[in-house]
């Protein structure tokens, strides 16, 4: 009985595993580390980690995942509340939609996937919070903030995937 | 047996469909919190006061290893800089011992001054030293977000660096503090040119460099000119450094923060009271 407890417990920590990972890169991404490269420009964590568990773990990475990451970049970040649950909802429904293209397919594929994917929610989401302030935001720091996101991806794709093998795979 | 499959299909429909409608319904809720912040409204700025606070008690933690990462890499950078830094350090404390000397003598006969014309003295200010935990600055937004603990910081305080203004208290979130940046598009501080006298609006963007707008057209504008708070609309006290100007276009005007707002680990949360000092005074005229 015990030992049934604990392999259920294991197990729904293994599943809770992507969302943890996810929200601890992102509470990362927002601490202070004073690099004079990342000033005024923040990497959009958020919809990598979105992009990453939907299109190797859809299974333990569902909708209220997403929309809890937009929650809770929402809670840390001062934009308006509710933009970051937009982008990361976008993000979501536009892999879902586009899933056949990128199934199993080389990473390289996955890469401009994201390329394009980003640049749709970010751009996106930047329209959305113009609306909100009647004012448009400065389109090159977005920009730098892209192109920054998508050179990081492989790096943050790499630390995600070390935690899917390890920690996942195995028990599947 | 077929009204089986049929139950079954009508169960996975819908199903299907409450997938969907999920999605709609969330996309919805993210609009409606995006209205309710914008109308501010008293139980979401609550449990929004109190998620926060959750979520920052995490960063909390995870500020200590991150702090070390970045203290190591300022210690090998500063390495590199160390002699240089030195000579300079020692002709600016020769150049700030001239300064002292004269500001003290000038401080004497300032108030000397003061007690002949009978000048009524800015109120006195109290302030709250605030630990910088998180920061995020891109194109949506600039803010900081810092602990205070259990000192009383109210909504509005000036956020303060050694060097000038950094920006405002936007939010108290229990143990912290959301700051508004001065880069930040909801920052609008009143400001004046220092040696003109000059009037304007320091108007954040989401940029490392706010503009400077609402100046009279005829107004002399130079590169190097310091900007300092005008004191008007009664949020900023007068006269506290905010910045020069480092650029004079022909549609704008761009200014340089003193306070290096990439390099913020304390920032000091003043309490002038000027609110409340208005206050006592209506209350006063009232009676």
């Amino acid at each position: 009985m015990s030992q049934n407890l604990k392999e259920n417990a294991s197990l729904v920590i293994k599943n809770c595993l992507p969302f943890v990972v996810s929200v601890l890169v992102l509470l990362i991404s927002f601490l202070p580390y004073n690099f004079f490269i990342l000033k005024g420009v923040h990497v959009a964590v958020g919809i990598s980690c979105v992009y990453f568990w939907l299109q190797h773990r859809p299974d333990l990475f569902n909708l209220w995942s997403a929309f809890g990451i937009g929650i809770i970049e929402d809670l840390i970040s001062a934009s308006p509340l509710g933009s970051n649950v937009f982008e990361v909802l976008l993000m979501y429904l536009l892999v879902n939609s586009t899933s056949r293209l990128f199934n199993a397919k080389p990473f390289i594929v996955l890469w401009y996937g994201f390329m394009a994917l980003s640049l749709i929610t970010l751009f996106s989401r930047w329209l959305i919070v113009s609306i909100y302030y009647s004012h448009f935001l400065p389109l090159s720091v977005l920009f730098f903030s892209y192109l920054v996101t998508i050179v990081l991806y492989p790096l943050l794709s790499l630390l995600m995937a070390a935690v899917q093998n390890k920690l996942i795979k195995e028990d599947f | 047996m077929k009204r089986r499959r049929g139950l079954f299909l009508h169960l996975s429909h819908i199903r299907l469909l409450a997938k969907k409608f999920a999605l709609v319904i969330l996309f919805l809720l993210a609009f409606v919190f995006m209205l309710l912040n914008k109308t501010e409204n008293a139980i979401i700025d609550k449990t929004y006061g109190w998620a926060s606070e959750v979520t920052l008690s995490i960063i909390d933690v995870l500020v200590i290893p991150a702090k070390i990462i970045a203290q190591g890499y300022n210690y090998v950078r500063d390495l590199r800089s160390l002699y240089r830094d030195n000579v300079q350090l020692r002709a600016e404390n020769q150049k700030l011992n001239v300064v002292y000397n004269k500001y003290k003598s000038l401080e004497i006969e300032n108030r000397l001054l003061t007690s002949l014309l009978n000048y009524a003295t800015p109120p006195n200010s109290e302030f709250v030293t605030a630990r910088v935990i998180a920061e995020e600055g891109d194109a949506f937004s600039h803010s900081l977000l810092a602990y205070v603990g259990d000192k009383k910081v109210k909504k509005g305080q000036v956020a303060l660096s050694d060097k000038g203004v950094v920006g405002r208290v936007d939010k108290i979130l229990g143990n912290y503090v959301k700051i508004i940046l001065i880069t930040d598009i909801n920052s609008k501080i009143p400001v004046l040119i220092e040696n003109t006298r000059v009037r304007g609006i320091l108007s954040g963007n989401n940029t490392l460099s706010p503009r400077l707008v609402f100046i009279p057209l005829d107004a002399t504008v130079k590169v190097g000119d310091r900007i300092v708070t005008s004191g008007v609309a009664g949020v900023f006290p007068a006269g506290l450094p905010v910045g020069k100007i480092v650029s004079v276009g022909k549609y704008e005007i761009i200014v340089k923060p003193f306070s290096g707002l990439e390099r913020l680990e304390y920032v000091k949360l003043v309490d002038y009271s000027i609110a409340d000092d208005d206050k006592n005074e209506s209350g006063r005229k009232e009676e």
